[in-house]
């Protein structure tokens, strides 16, 4: 009788259960539909923010969500908030730090139940997947009257299947930190300056100091637009790389594995490049000069000797810019301060302020033009003259990333192709057809 | 009745915690399993499209047959070697007690640091290869070759699991009279003859234990192969789990995610039920 009554409370208990799931997803469900709903209204919200806006009445609580800048950035982000808040005291921002690798799960969280920050730092890749499904705020829109402060190809990081959703913040292009001991020893006296030379060196630095020249890194699909191969077509709908200049690079990646030139651990992200610089494994590492400080910090004898140059150069002769980006949220209940509060993180003079203390380069013009990013050619720390390369660079770079939401599976399936191709010996030409199949029913 | 309900009464509260944070999230998955849910666009219902796409899914099915050979690389070593262990640190000699902790201090290391350490152990530039290279052997990607990335895998979890195992035999032992070794002497039993004879067979409910509790570890692992090979080389080393967690945060795909999660529930309790008959069946449970 006693063991029948508790079984009778315990499928009482999931009988409530089962009710506050439907209950749950119901209501979930309503707030996507709200959500949507709240999409399809912007145009409505928005002129009533431009009313707002045109009196001077901004008000609103905003959260700010930027990611790993705490403590270290502590003091600027405070000043931004405090400048912003004066600017428009009806508006109280709220700023929240949150680990880098753990970024993409708190968005996705905070969305699910509702509560997505207002302002959020973002990635490029994770702009484009939210922005394609509605959660962010059109910038081509809401921020057109900044659009021209930016760098041209940096303004479209943020977009995907032509619309952008973010606003570029702190970037970087690459530059380049090498060992010069290890060259000297491979008999050369100089850095090369293009992947041709650099495959070329590599044989004999190889030979002669047992070190690697040129590696794979793990962004290798960047190598297609680096050398004039577009990944996808213009409007986004099918993949563009299955051309023989395609299937020839491939063949040299192929030929330089085959002489052991490359280890593949450094493309499949198992080992830290910076690690195998710093263990003088690799004779340089091409990549953003604010990174060049982590050689410093495992092993400062290897940084000491270091030089910094231009970054390499393909066939395209543009370098990729991958910036951190503004996004604000289409859900906020305060979106058009949230969207000021984005203007003014990105305008020139906080940018401006921002680059110089964290290494990083401004996208906007006026604020790389400040004589700051002109100093440094001469500078015998790598870090220093690696940036000053870097913002050379910078009007002429480009990112290079997708513009699809399904960005992440257009690079898998790419990687996966170029893996069949070093450990099942396809051939490049048919790889490259069956990732193109791929990559084409994906988008379609 | 009053102790019926004060059973309840102190059952209450993690029933409440079970029931929020284990079955609810769990009924709501399962309830998810049949959307395509993406969390920003609204849900539809897709029936078993999900499942069906699963299963015509080639890397769904590759992950499906990484992670039961994960599962036989790692459970029968975890089942097998602890018991060794265990017998050997049960032994009343000086300083048993450091080794002891010697054998369980892998357990107490964080995955993410072991799965650093052993990714330095590894690499093709790593330690692995520098002894070889002094046997004359070229340097080997025992995590970038699609055949020796589990069997790597599986070491790391063996090293780093078999102390926490070692401990529950370790407590088993403590149950073995000692009388029966005695008389087991006196009949000339020598080392291995008692062990087999008695130990094993007394200590046979904590092997199945054992053998559940690993099973359900090997089935669930993933941070090892988010930490140290990202599923790869060519997805020889994605698992369900890690799949599960790719296509759910990385694509986006909440629904499809579940509908794994699902299969591999299934899964899991299949094997469990099998234990678990075969626990029933044993006389000397």
């Amino acid at each position: 009788m006693e063991k029948f009554k508790m079984n009778k409370i315990f499928l009482l208990l999931l009988i409530l259960g089962s009710i506050l799931v439907i209950v749950t997803a119901c209501s979930g469900a309503e707030d996507t539909n709200a959500d949507t709903d709240n999409s399809k209204e912007t145009n409505e919200s928005e002129s009533e923010g431009t009313n707002e806006e045109a009196s001077g009445e901004l008000s609103g609580e905003i959260e700010f969500m930027t990611i790993s800048l705490s403590p270290t950035f502590d003091e600027y982000l405070n000043g931004v908030k405090a400048a912003f808040e004066a600017e428009h005291p009806g508006v109280t921002v709220e700023l929240r730090d949150v680990p880098f690798d753990q970024v993409e799960q708190i968005v996705l969280t905070s969305a699910s139940s509702g509560n997505m920050p207002d302002v959020m730092n973002l990635n490029t890749e994770f702009v484009k997947k939210i922005g394609a499904n509605g959660a962010l705020v059109n910038m081509d829109e809401a921020a057109a009257d900044v659009k021209d402060t930016f760098y041209e190809g940096l303004w479209e990081t943020g977009g995907v299947n032509g619309t952008v959703y973010a606003l570029p913040w702190y970037t970087t292009t690459s530059g380049l930190i090498y060992n010069p001991e290890l060259l000297e020893k491979a008999g050369f006296d100089a850095p090369p300056a293009t992947y041709e030379e650099a495959w070329e060196m590599s044989a004999t630095i190889l030979e002669k100091t047992g070190a690697y020249g040129e590696v794979i890194a793990p962004d290798m699909q960047l190598l297609f637009p680096k050398n004039g191969i577009d990944i996808l077509n213009e409007d986004y709908t099918a993949a563009a790389f299955n051309t023989p200049e395609a299937a020839e690079l491939w063949a040299s990646f192929k030929e330089y594995y085959d002489q052991g030139l490359y280890p593949l651990d450094i493309m499949l992200n198992q080992v830290s490049l910076a690690e195998l610089y710093a263990q003088e494994k690799v004779a340089w590492w091409g990549t953003g000069p604010q990174l060049f400080r982590q050689v410093n910090d495992i092993a400062p004898e290897v940084y000491e000797k270091s030089l910094a140059g231009p970054p390499l150069e393909g066939e395209a002769g543009k370098q990729h810019a991958n910036p951190m980006n503004i996004a604000v949220a289409e859900s906020s209940e305060s979106k058009e301060a949230a969207i000021e509060f984005a203007k003014f993180v990105t305008n020139a003079d906080n940018q401006l302020e921002f680059g110089k203390l964290a290494s990083v380069l401004p996208p906007v013009e006026e604020a790389v033009n400040d004589p700051f990013f002109e100093e440094g050619a001469e500078s015998e720390d790598a870090t220093i003259r690696g940036r000053y390369y870097a913002a050379q660079s910078l009007a002429a770079a480009v990112n290079m990333t997708p513009a699809t939401e399904h960005v992440s599976a257009v690079n898998e399936i790419i990687h996966t192709a170029f893996q069949r191709v070093i450990l099942e010996d396809v051939d490049p030409a048919d790889a490259l057809a069956d990732a193109e199949a791929e990559v084409n029913s994906l988008l379609q | 009745m009053y102790k019926a309900r004060h059973a309840w009464g102190f059952l209450s509260i993690p029933l409440i915690l079970l029931l929020l944070f284990t079955f609810i999230p769990s009924i709501a998955a399962l309830a998810l399993s049949f959307t395509n849910y993406n969390i920003f666009r609204p849900l539809e219902f897709v029936g078993f499209a999900n499942y069906i796409e699963a299963f015509q899914d080639a890397t769904f099915r590759k992950a499906m047959f990484n992670t039961v050979y994960y599962w036989l690389l790692v459970t029968p070593a975890l089942v097998v070697l602890p018991i060794f262990v265990a017998i050997l640190v049960n032994q009343k000699l000086k300083g048993v007690k450091l080794f002891r902790l010697i054998f369980y201090f892998p357990t107490l290391v964080s995955v993410v640091v072991t799965a650093i350490l052993f990714s330095w152990l590894f690499a093709e530039q790593g330690i692995i290869n520098y002894f070889l290279s002094f046997f004359g052997i070229d340097p080997f990607g025992w995590l970038t070759n699609t055949v020796t990335v589990m069997p790597a895998l599986a070491i790391v979890t063996i090293w780093q699991g078999f102390g926490y195992y070692m401990l529950f035999y370790l407590a088993a032992l403590q149950g073995v009279p000692k009388d029966l070794y005695e008389a087991a002497e006196l009949d000339g039993a020598g080392f291995w003859r008692k062990h087999i004879s008695i130990t094993i067979p007394i200590i046979k409910p904590m092997i199945f234990f054992v053998a559940v509790i690993s099973t359900m570890g090997a089935f669930k692992e993933f941070t090892l192969m988010l930490t140290m090979t990202k599923g790869g080389p060519l997805d020889a080393s994605t698992t369900a789990v890690y799949l599960v967690f790719k296509e759910a945060f990385t694509n986006l795909e909440m629904g499809y995610a579940s509908a794994i999660s699902f299969i591999l529930f299934a899964l899991i309790l299949i094997i469990t039920l099998i234990n678990q008959k075969l626990l029933d069946q044993n006389p000397n449970k």
